[in-house]
Protein backbone atom coordinates (compact mmCIF):
# COMPACT_ATOMS: atom_id res chain seq x y z
CA UNK A 1 0.00 0.00 0.00
CA UNK A 2 1.61 3.28 -1.23
CA UNK A 3 0.88 6.27 1.73
CA UNK A 4 0.85 9.57 -0.52
CA UNK A 5 3.04 12.44 1.00
CA UNK A 6 1.63 16.30 -0.02
CA UNK A 7 4.40 19.40 0.39
CA UNK A 8 0.97 21.31 0.77
CA UNK A 9 -0.10 19.30 3.86
CA UNK A 10 2.93 19.08 5.70
CA UNK A 11 3.99 22.74 5.05
CA UNK A 12 1.10 24.69 7.03
CA UNK A 13 1.98 22.36 10.00
CA UNK A 14 6.02 23.41 10.13
CA UNK A 15 6.61 26.02 11.49
CA UNK A 16 10.23 26.19 10.34
CA UNK A 17 11.26 24.74 7.13
CA UNK A 18 12.55 21.40 7.19
CA UNK A 19 15.26 21.75 4.68
CA UNK A 20 18.36 23.20 6.03
CA UNK A 21 19.13 26.60 4.04
CA UNK A 22 21.78 27.64 1.80
CA UNK A 23 23.46 30.53 2.59
CA UNK A 24 25.95 31.13 -0.14
CA UNK A 25 23.14 30.22 -3.13
CA UNK A 26 22.65 26.76 -4.48
CA UNK A 27 25.54 26.49 -6.87
CA UNK A 28 29.09 25.21 -6.46
CA UNK A 29 29.14 26.45 -2.29
CA UNK A 30 25.42 25.22 -2.28
CA UNK A 31 26.65 22.80 0.31
CA UNK A 32 27.35 25.59 2.69
CA UNK A 33 23.62 25.68 4.57
CA UNK A 34 22.64 27.24 8.23
CA UNK A 35 23.47 24.14 9.49
CA UNK A 36 27.61 23.17 8.22
CA UNK A 37 27.62 26.77 9.58
CA UNK A 38 26.49 25.78 12.80
CA UNK A 39 27.71 22.54 12.63
CA UNK A 40 31.43 24.30 11.75
CA UNK A 41 30.96 26.24 15.38
CA UNK A 42 30.37 22.75 16.80
CA UNK A 43 33.63 21.74 15.23
CA UNK A 44 35.41 24.84 16.72
CA UNK A 45 33.85 24.55 20.20
CA UNK A 46 34.49 21.13 20.39
CA UNK A 47 38.21 21.59 19.02
CA UNK A 48 38.81 24.28 21.56
CA UNK A 49 37.55 23.16 25.00
CA UNK A 50 39.13 18.83 24.21
CA UNK A 51 42.79 21.36 23.53
CA UNK A 52 41.83 23.33 27.04
CA UNK A 53 40.70 20.01 28.62
CA UNK A 54 44.05 18.54 27.44
CA UNK A 55 46.60 21.20 27.57
CA UNK A 56 49.13 21.33 30.98
CA UNK A 57 47.22 17.87 32.05
CA UNK A 58 48.03 17.22 35.54
CA UNK A 59 47.91 14.52 37.75
CA UNK A 60 45.30 16.76 40.20
CA UNK A 61 42.67 18.11 37.38
CA UNK A 62 42.47 21.63 36.56
CA UNK A 63 38.50 22.58 36.11
CA UNK A 64 38.35 21.74 32.21
CA UNK A 65 40.24 18.37 32.19
CA UNK A 66 37.90 17.69 35.05
CA UNK A 67 34.77 17.98 33.46
CA UNK A 68 36.07 16.00 30.28
CA UNK A 69 37.44 13.39 31.94
CA UNK A 70 34.16 12.62 33.99
CA UNK A 71 32.42 12.74 30.45
CA UNK A 72 35.12 10.41 28.91
CA UNK A 73 35.29 8.19 31.44
CA UNK A 74 31.53 8.20 32.34
CA UNK A 75 31.21 7.56 28.30
CA UNK A 76 34.12 4.99 28.15
CA UNK A 77 32.45 2.94 31.14
CA UNK A 78 29.20 2.68 29.57
CA UNK A 79 30.10 1.86 26.54
CA UNK A 80 32.65 -1.17 28.01
CA UNK A 81 29.62 -2.22 29.86
CA UNK A 82 27.77 -2.63 26.57
CA UNK A 83 30.26 -3.39 23.89
CA UNK A 84 32.30 -4.97 26.19
CA UNK A 85 36.35 -4.77 26.91
CA UNK A 86 37.75 -6.26 23.34
CA UNK A 87 35.63 -3.97 21.43
CA UNK A 88 35.68 -0.92 23.44
CA UNK A 89 39.14 -0.05 22.52
CA UNK A 90 38.08 0.44 18.40
CA UNK A 91 34.24 1.11 18.58
CA UNK A 92 34.92 4.17 22.06
CA UNK A 93 36.25 6.85 19.49
CA UNK A 94 33.31 6.63 17.11
CA UNK A 95 30.72 6.21 19.99
CA UNK A 96 32.40 9.35 22.32
CA UNK A 97 32.18 11.38 18.78
CA UNK A 98 28.68 10.74 18.52
CA UNK A 99 27.61 11.44 21.83
CA UNK A 100 29.86 14.62 22.27
CA UNK A 101 28.93 16.13 18.74
CA UNK A 102 25.23 15.41 18.98
CA UNK A 103 24.94 16.79 22.35
CA UNK A 104 27.25 19.84 21.29
CA UNK A 105 24.92 20.45 18.20
CA UNK A 106 21.44 19.58 20.14
CA UNK A 107 22.14 22.49 23.04
CA UNK A 108 23.90 24.89 20.58
CA UNK A 109 19.92 24.64 19.01
CA UNK A 110 18.83 25.94 22.46
CA UNK A 111 21.21 29.12 22.49
CA UNK A 112 19.05 31.87 21.98
CA UNK A 113 18.71 33.36 18.51
CA UNK A 114 19.95 29.77 16.93
CA UNK A 115 16.66 28.81 15.03
CA UNK A 116 14.78 31.95 16.39
CA UNK A 117 16.54 34.28 14.46
CA UNK A 118 16.22 34.07 10.57
CA UNK A 119 13.41 34.88 7.81
CA UNK A 120 9.96 33.90 7.77
CA UNK A 121 6.40 34.75 8.35
CA UNK A 122 6.58 36.74 11.48
CA UNK A 123 6.23 40.12 12.78
CA UNK A 124 8.72 43.02 14.06
CA UNK A 125 10.64 45.69 12.86
CA UNK A 126 13.56 43.00 11.61
CA UNK A 127 11.11 40.72 10.02
CA UNK A 128 11.90 39.86 6.51
CA UNK A 129 9.00 37.47 4.65
CA UNK A 130 10.71 34.34 2.66
CA UNK A 131 9.34 33.03 -0.24
CA UNK A 132 7.50 30.54 1.07
CA UNK A 133 5.11 30.14 4.77
CA UNK A 134 7.80 28.44 6.84
CA UNK A 135 10.59 30.18 8.41
CA UNK A 136 14.12 29.83 7.42
CA UNK A 137 16.33 29.85 10.64
CA UNK A 138 19.91 31.69 9.76
CA UNK A 139 21.79 29.20 12.30
CA UNK A 140 19.88 25.74 12.59
CA UNK A 141 21.46 23.10 14.81
CA UNK A 142 23.08 20.20 12.35
CA UNK A 143 20.75 17.97 14.24
CA UNK A 144 17.85 19.50 12.76
CA UNK A 145 19.42 18.44 9.37
CA UNK A 146 18.66 15.19 7.74
CA UNK A 147 22.01 15.39 5.63
CA UNK A 148 23.75 15.96 8.90
CA UNK A 149 22.01 13.02 10.86
CA UNK A 150 22.15 10.89 7.80
CA UNK A 151 25.88 11.48 7.71
CA UNK A 152 26.35 10.65 11.56
CA UNK A 153 24.09 7.72 11.32
CA UNK A 154 26.32 6.24 7.61
CA UNK A 155 29.71 6.84 9.63
CA UNK A 156 28.43 4.69 12.70
CA UNK A 157 27.28 2.27 10.36
CA UNK A 158 30.65 1.63 8.14
CA UNK A 159 32.35 1.73 11.61
CA UNK A 160 29.78 -1.05 12.81
CA UNK A 161 30.38 -2.84 9.47
CA UNK A 162 33.79 -2.64 9.83
CA UNK A 163 34.03 -4.19 13.29
CA UNK A 164 31.47 -6.67 12.60
CA UNK A 165 33.41 -8.26 9.83
CA UNK A 166 36.86 -7.47 11.36
CA UNK A 167 35.49 -9.54 14.47
CA UNK A 168 33.69 -12.41 13.01
CA UNK A 169 34.64 -12.30 9.45
CA UNK A 170 31.92 -12.42 6.38
CA UNK A 171 31.46 -16.02 6.72
CA UNK A 172 30.69 -15.87 10.57
CA UNK A 173 28.47 -12.77 9.92
CA UNK A 174 26.19 -14.99 7.58
CA UNK A 175 26.56 -17.76 9.94
CA UNK A 176 25.26 -15.48 12.70
CA UNK A 177 22.44 -13.99 10.74
CA UNK A 178 21.27 -17.09 9.21
CA UNK A 179 22.55 -20.22 11.13
CA UNK A 180 19.91 -22.02 12.53
CA UNK A 181 20.39 -22.69 16.17
CA UNK A 182 19.56 -24.54 18.98
CA UNK A 183 21.16 -27.74 17.35
CA UNK A 184 18.22 -29.52 16.09
CA UNK A 185 18.36 -32.14 13.75
CA UNK A 186 16.03 -34.00 10.90
CA UNK A 187 13.01 -32.60 9.68
CA UNK A 188 12.50 -30.10 12.52
CA UNK A 189 16.24 -29.10 11.93
CA UNK A 190 14.63 -28.35 8.30
CA UNK A 191 11.72 -26.24 9.54
CA UNK A 192 13.98 -24.24 12.21
CA UNK A 193 16.43 -23.66 9.57
CA UNK A 194 13.88 -22.52 7.07
CA UNK A 195 12.34 -20.31 9.98
CA UNK A 196 15.97 -18.93 10.98
CA UNK A 197 16.68 -18.13 7.38
CA UNK A 198 13.17 -15.71 6.75
CA UNK A 199 14.38 -14.24 10.54
CA UNK A 200 17.92 -13.16 8.77
CA UNK A 201 16.73 -11.82 5.57
CA UNK A 202 14.19 -9.65 8.44
CA UNK A 203 17.06 -9.26 10.26
CA UNK A 204 19.38 -7.65 7.13
CA UNK A 205 16.74 -5.63 6.50
CA UNK A 206 16.67 -3.74 9.48
CA UNK A 207 20.24 -3.66 9.37
CA UNK A 208 20.06 -2.13 6.28
CA UNK A 209 17.48 -0.03 7.51
CA UNK A 210 19.29 1.42 10.72
CA UNK A 211 20.96 4.41 9.20
CA UNK A 212 17.49 5.83 8.24
CA UNK A 213 15.89 5.00 11.73
CA UNK A 214 18.70 6.41 13.95
CA UNK A 215 18.95 9.57 11.30
CA UNK A 216 15.24 10.03 11.40
CA UNK A 217 14.78 9.28 14.76
CA UNK A 218 17.29 12.37 15.77
CA UNK A 219 16.18 14.49 13.00
CA UNK A 220 12.72 14.18 13.95
CA UNK A 221 13.00 14.97 17.55
CA UNK A 222 15.62 18.10 17.45
CA UNK A 223 13.67 19.88 13.82
CA UNK A 224 10.49 18.80 16.58
CA UNK A 225 12.04 20.56 19.37
CA UNK A 226 13.16 23.59 17.04
CA UNK A 227 9.58 24.03 15.39
CA UNK A 228 7.52 23.99 18.84
CA UNK A 229 9.66 26.61 20.34
CA UNK A 230 9.65 28.81 17.38
CA UNK A 231 5.82 28.00 17.28
CA UNK A 232 5.41 29.06 20.96
CA UNK A 233 7.49 32.18 20.42
CA UNK A 234 5.58 33.58 17.80
CA UNK A 235 2.22 32.33 19.80
CA UNK A 236 1.16 36.24 20.51
CA UNK A 237 2.85 37.81 17.76
CA UNK A 238 -0.67 39.21 16.81
CA UNK A 239 -1.57 40.75 19.79
CA UNK A 240 0.96 43.37 19.18
CA UNK A 241 3.46 44.69 21.70
CA UNK A 242 4.36 44.58 24.49
CA UNK A 243 2.31 41.05 24.65
CA UNK A 244 4.73 39.80 21.34
CA UNK A 245 7.58 40.27 23.14
CA UNK A 246 6.59 39.04 26.40
CA UNK A 247 4.74 36.01 24.87
CA UNK A 248 8.02 35.11 22.91
CA UNK A 249 10.01 35.06 26.17
CA UNK A 250 7.89 33.56 28.61
CA UNK A 251 5.74 30.98 26.77
CA UNK A 252 8.56 29.29 24.96
CA UNK A 253 10.45 29.20 28.46
CA UNK A 254 9.39 26.01 30.01
CA UNK A 255 9.94 24.26 27.04
CA UNK A 256 13.68 24.81 26.92
CA UNK A 257 14.22 22.69 29.61
CA UNK A 258 12.21 19.93 28.19
CA UNK A 259 14.31 20.73 24.85
CA UNK A 260 17.45 20.12 27.08
CA UNK A 261 16.58 16.76 28.17
CA UNK A 262 15.09 15.59 24.99
CA UNK A 263 18.71 16.72 23.47
CA UNK A 264 20.56 14.81 26.08
CA UNK A 265 18.59 12.13 26.16
CA UNK A 266 18.60 11.97 21.93
CA UNK A 267 22.39 11.69 22.25
CA UNK A 268 22.26 8.67 24.48
CA UNK A 269 19.75 7.11 22.72
CA UNK A 270 21.47 7.27 19.23
CA UNK A 271 24.85 6.25 21.27
CA UNK A 272 23.90 3.47 23.03
CA UNK A 273 21.81 2.42 19.79
CA UNK A 274 25.02 2.34 18.03
CA UNK A 275 26.56 0.25 20.65
CA UNK A 276 24.07 -2.46 21.00
CA UNK A 277 24.34 -2.72 17.50
CA UNK A 278 27.81 -3.43 18.01
CA UNK A 279 27.49 -5.72 20.87
CA UNK A 280 24.57 -7.77 19.12
CA UNK A 281 27.36 -8.59 15.74
CA UNK A 282 30.30 -8.74 17.70
CA UNK A 283 29.27 -11.72 20.42
CA UNK A 284 30.64 -15.00 19.62
CA UNK A 285 27.65 -16.37 21.83
CA UNK A 286 24.35 -18.15 20.60
CA UNK A 287 22.42 -15.75 22.26
CA UNK A 288 23.19 -12.55 20.91
CA UNK A 289 20.34 -12.14 18.25
CA UNK A 290 19.31 -8.90 17.33
CA UNK A 291 15.13 -8.69 17.51
CA UNK A 292 15.63 -6.12 14.86
CA UNK A 293 14.67 -2.32 15.54
CA UNK A 294 11.83 -1.91 17.92
CA UNK A 295 12.32 2.08 17.30
CA UNK B 1 20.15 14.34 -4.06
CA UNK B 2 19.97 11.89 -6.95
CA UNK B 3 23.01 9.88 -5.00
CA UNK B 4 21.06 9.71 -1.86
CA UNK B 5 17.80 8.41 -3.69
CA UNK B 6 18.83 4.93 -3.68
CA UNK B 7 19.28 4.92 0.21
CA UNK B 8 15.90 5.84 0.50
CA UNK B 9 14.39 4.00 -2.20
CA UNK B 10 14.31 1.13 -0.33
CA UNK B 11 11.27 2.79 0.83
CA UNK B 12 9.46 2.85 -2.58
CA UNK B 13 7.69 -0.20 -1.62
CA UNK B 14 5.93 1.13 1.21
CA UNK B 15 5.35 4.89 0.14
CA UNK B 16 5.95 5.02 -4.08
CA UNK B 17 8.55 6.52 -6.00
CA UNK B 18 7.10 9.93 -6.02
CA UNK B 19 6.86 9.64 -2.20
CA UNK B 20 10.21 9.05 -1.78
CA UNK B 21 11.51 11.92 -4.06
CA UNK B 22 8.97 14.19 -2.26
CA UNK B 23 10.61 12.95 0.64
CA UNK B 24 14.24 13.61 -0.27
CA UNK B 25 13.19 16.73 -1.74
CA UNK B 26 11.01 17.84 1.50
CA UNK B 27 14.15 17.36 3.81
CA UNK B 28 16.36 18.57 1.44
CA UNK B 29 18.61 16.02 1.52
CA UNK B 30 21.79 16.85 -1.39
CA UNK B 31 24.64 14.52 -1.68
CA UNK B 32 27.52 17.52 -1.67
CA UNK B 33 25.53 19.36 1.87
CA UNK B 34 25.67 15.36 3.13
CA UNK B 35 29.47 14.84 1.89
CA UNK B 36 30.24 18.30 4.14
CA UNK B 37 28.63 16.88 6.72
CA UNK B 38 30.21 13.58 6.73
CA UNK B 39 33.55 15.72 6.74
CA UNK B 40 32.14 17.80 9.25
CA UNK B 41 31.86 14.42 11.69
CA UNK B 42 35.18 13.10 10.41
CA UNK B 43 37.62 16.42 11.40
CA UNK B 44 35.63 16.61 15.13
CA UNK B 45 36.30 12.44 15.19
CA UNK B 46 39.92 12.91 14.63
CA UNK B 47 40.22 16.56 17.05
CA UNK B 48 38.52 14.57 19.83
CA UNK B 49 40.25 11.29 19.29
CA UNK B 50 43.76 13.39 18.88
CA UNK B 51 42.90 16.03 21.50
CA UNK B 52 40.40 14.75 23.67
CA UNK B 53 40.28 10.80 24.00
CA UNK B 54 43.97 9.83 23.54
CA UNK B 55 45.06 12.18 26.67
CA UNK B 56 42.43 11.88 28.59
CA UNK B 57 42.40 7.95 28.24
CA UNK B 58 46.50 8.00 28.61
CA UNK B 59 45.81 10.26 31.74
CA UNK B 60 43.00 7.50 33.69
CA UNK B 61 44.95 4.90 32.68
CA UNK B 62 48.00 6.73 34.15
CA UNK B 63 46.13 7.95 37.62
CA UNK B 64 44.51 4.36 37.56
CA UNK B 65 47.62 3.16 37.39
CA UNK B 66 48.80 5.19 40.12
CA UNK B 67 46.11 4.64 42.61
CA UNK B 68 46.95 0.47 42.09
CA UNK B 69 49.95 1.36 42.95
CA UNK B 70 49.36 3.44 46.06
CA UNK B 71 46.71 0.85 47.11
CA UNK B 72 49.75 -1.61 46.67
CA UNK B 73 52.12 0.53 48.65
CA UNK B 74 49.17 0.95 51.50
CA UNK B 75 48.97 -2.97 51.90
CA UNK B 76 52.82 -3.59 52.12
CA UNK B 77 53.02 -0.91 54.40
CA UNK B 78 49.89 -2.30 56.36
CA UNK B 79 51.57 -5.43 56.33
CA UNK B 80 55.09 -4.11 57.79
CA UNK B 81 53.19 -1.96 59.73
CA UNK B 82 51.95 -5.38 61.26
CA UNK B 83 54.98 -7.00 60.98
CA UNK B 84 57.01 -3.92 62.89
CA UNK B 85 54.04 -4.30 65.67
CA UNK B 86 54.71 -7.72 65.60
CA UNK B 87 58.07 -7.22 66.17
CA UNK B 88 58.08 -4.64 68.74
CA UNK B 89 55.35 -6.56 70.73
CA UNK B 90 58.09 -9.47 70.87
CA UNK B 91 60.94 -7.33 71.76
CA UNK B 92 58.65 -5.82 74.53
CA UNK B 93 57.39 -9.26 75.89
CA UNK B 94 61.21 -10.47 75.46
CA UNK B 95 62.29 -7.08 77.60
CA UNK B 96 59.61 -7.09 80.07
CA UNK B 97 60.72 -11.11 80.63
CA UNK B 98 64.28 -9.66 80.69
CA UNK B 99 63.63 -7.44 83.04
CA UNK B 100 61.66 -9.12 85.21
CA UNK B 101 64.44 -11.86 84.94
CA UNK B 102 67.23 -8.95 85.93
CA UNK B 103 64.72 -7.35 88.76
CA UNK B 104 64.19 -10.85 90.27
CA UNK B 105 68.09 -11.15 89.88
CA UNK B 106 68.40 -8.24 91.32
CA UNK B 107 66.56 -9.27 94.23
CA UNK B 108 67.79 -11.98 94.70
CA UNK B 109 71.38 -10.47 94.61
CA UNK B 110 70.21 -7.70 97.27
CA UNK B 111 69.11 -10.27 99.46
CA UNK B 112 72.26 -12.42 99.33
CA UNK B 113 74.41 -9.07 99.72
CA UNK B 114 72.60 -8.03 102.71
CA UNK B 115 73.05 -11.53 104.41
CA UNK B 116 76.36 -10.86 103.64
CA UNK B 117 76.49 -8.01 104.85
CA UNK B 118 74.72 -8.63 108.04
CA UNK B 119 76.76 -11.55 108.73
CA UNK B 120 79.95 -9.39 108.27
CA UNK B 121 78.62 -7.27 110.72
CA UNK B 122 77.51 -9.63 113.26
CA UNK B 123 80.61 -11.21 113.07
CA UNK B 124 82.58 -7.60 113.09
CA UNK B 125 80.35 -6.76 116.15
CA UNK B 126 81.25 -9.50 117.64
CA UNK B 127 84.88 -9.05 117.06
CA UNK B 128 84.60 -5.80 118.44
CA UNK B 129 82.57 -6.90 121.59
CA UNK B 130 85.47 -9.85 122.29
CA UNK B 131 88.04 -7.33 121.66
CA UNK B 132 86.37 -5.10 124.48
CA UNK B 133 85.66 -7.72 126.61
CA UNK B 134 89.82 -8.60 126.17
CA UNK B 135 90.42 -4.97 126.41
CA UNK B 136 88.10 -4.26 129.56
CA UNK B 137 89.93 -7.87 131.03
CA UNK B 138 93.11 -6.31 130.25
CA UNK B 139 92.31 -3.06 131.67
CA UNK B 140 90.58 -4.75 134.94
CA UNK B 141 93.30 -6.57 135.64
CA UNK B 142 95.54 -3.64 135.36
CA UNK B 143 93.56 -1.97 137.82
CA UNK B 144 93.91 -4.52 140.06
CA UNK B 145 97.28 -5.17 139.90
CA UNK B 146 97.62 -1.13 140.36
CA UNK B 147 95.19 -1.47 143.40
CA UNK B 148 97.09 -4.42 144.69
CA UNK B 149 100.28 -2.33 144.52
CA UNK B 150 98.95 0.51 145.92
CA UNK B 151 96.85 -1.45 148.48
CA UNK B 152 100.20 -2.87 149.82
CA UNK B 153 102.01 0.09 149.11
CA UNK B 154 99.78 1.91 151.52
CA UNK B 155 99.86 -1.89 153.76
CA UNK B 156 104.01 -0.97 154.00
CA UNK B 157 103.32 2.72 154.44
CA UNK B 158 100.23 2.08 157.30
CA UNK B 159 102.64 -0.93 158.72
CA UNK B 160 106.00 1.57 158.81
CA UNK B 161 103.82 3.92 160.59
CA UNK B 162 102.36 1.90 162.93
CA UNK B 163 105.57 0.13 164.00
CA UNK B 164 107.32 3.24 163.34
CA UNK B 165 110.45 0.33 162.06
CA UNK B 166 111.55 1.59 158.20
CA UNK B 167 110.70 -1.67 156.19
CA UNK B 168 113.29 -2.80 153.66
CA UNK B 169 112.97 -3.58 150.13
CA UNK B 170 112.21 -7.75 151.68
CA UNK B 171 110.12 -6.70 154.06
CA UNK B 172 108.00 -4.85 151.20
CA UNK B 173 108.39 -7.46 149.57
CA UNK B 174 106.75 -10.00 151.78
CA UNK B 175 104.14 -7.88 153.14
CA UNK B 176 102.96 -6.92 149.85
CA UNK B 177 102.95 -10.71 148.71
CA UNK B 178 100.96 -11.07 151.63
CA UNK B 179 98.53 -8.39 151.30
CA UNK B 180 98.00 -9.52 147.86
CA UNK B 181 97.05 -12.90 149.04
CA UNK B 182 94.90 -11.63 151.23
CA UNK B 183 93.10 -9.41 148.87
CA UNK B 184 90.92 -11.19 146.23
CA UNK B 185 88.73 -9.31 144.00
Amino acid sequence: MALSFSSDLLTPMLAVHPEASELLGDGVLGFITNSVLVALCVLGLVFLFSKKATTNMTLVPHKAQNLFEFLVEFLYNRVESIVGPKQVKLAFPLLGTLFIYILVSNWFGLIPGVGTIGFGPSTGALSVTSSDHAFHPILRPPTADLNATLALAVSAFLVWFVLTIKEVGVWGFIVHTFGPKGGLKGFMGLVVGAVFLFVGVIEIVSIVLRPMTLSVRLYGNIFAGESVLHTLGGLLDKAGQPWSMIGSVLIPFPFYFMELLVGLLQAIVFTLLCSVYIQLSTTHDDHGHEEGDHH
Amino acid sequence: MDLLSPMFGKLTPVLGAGAVDEIVNKFGLDFPKFIAQVIIFVLVYTILKKFAFGPILSMLEQRRQRIADGEAKLEKIARDLAEAEKNAKAVLDKANDDASRLIKEAGDSAKSLAEKRQQEAIHEANQIIAKSREAAKLEHEQLLSQLKREFGRMVSDATSRVTGKVLNSDDQSRINQETSAQVSL
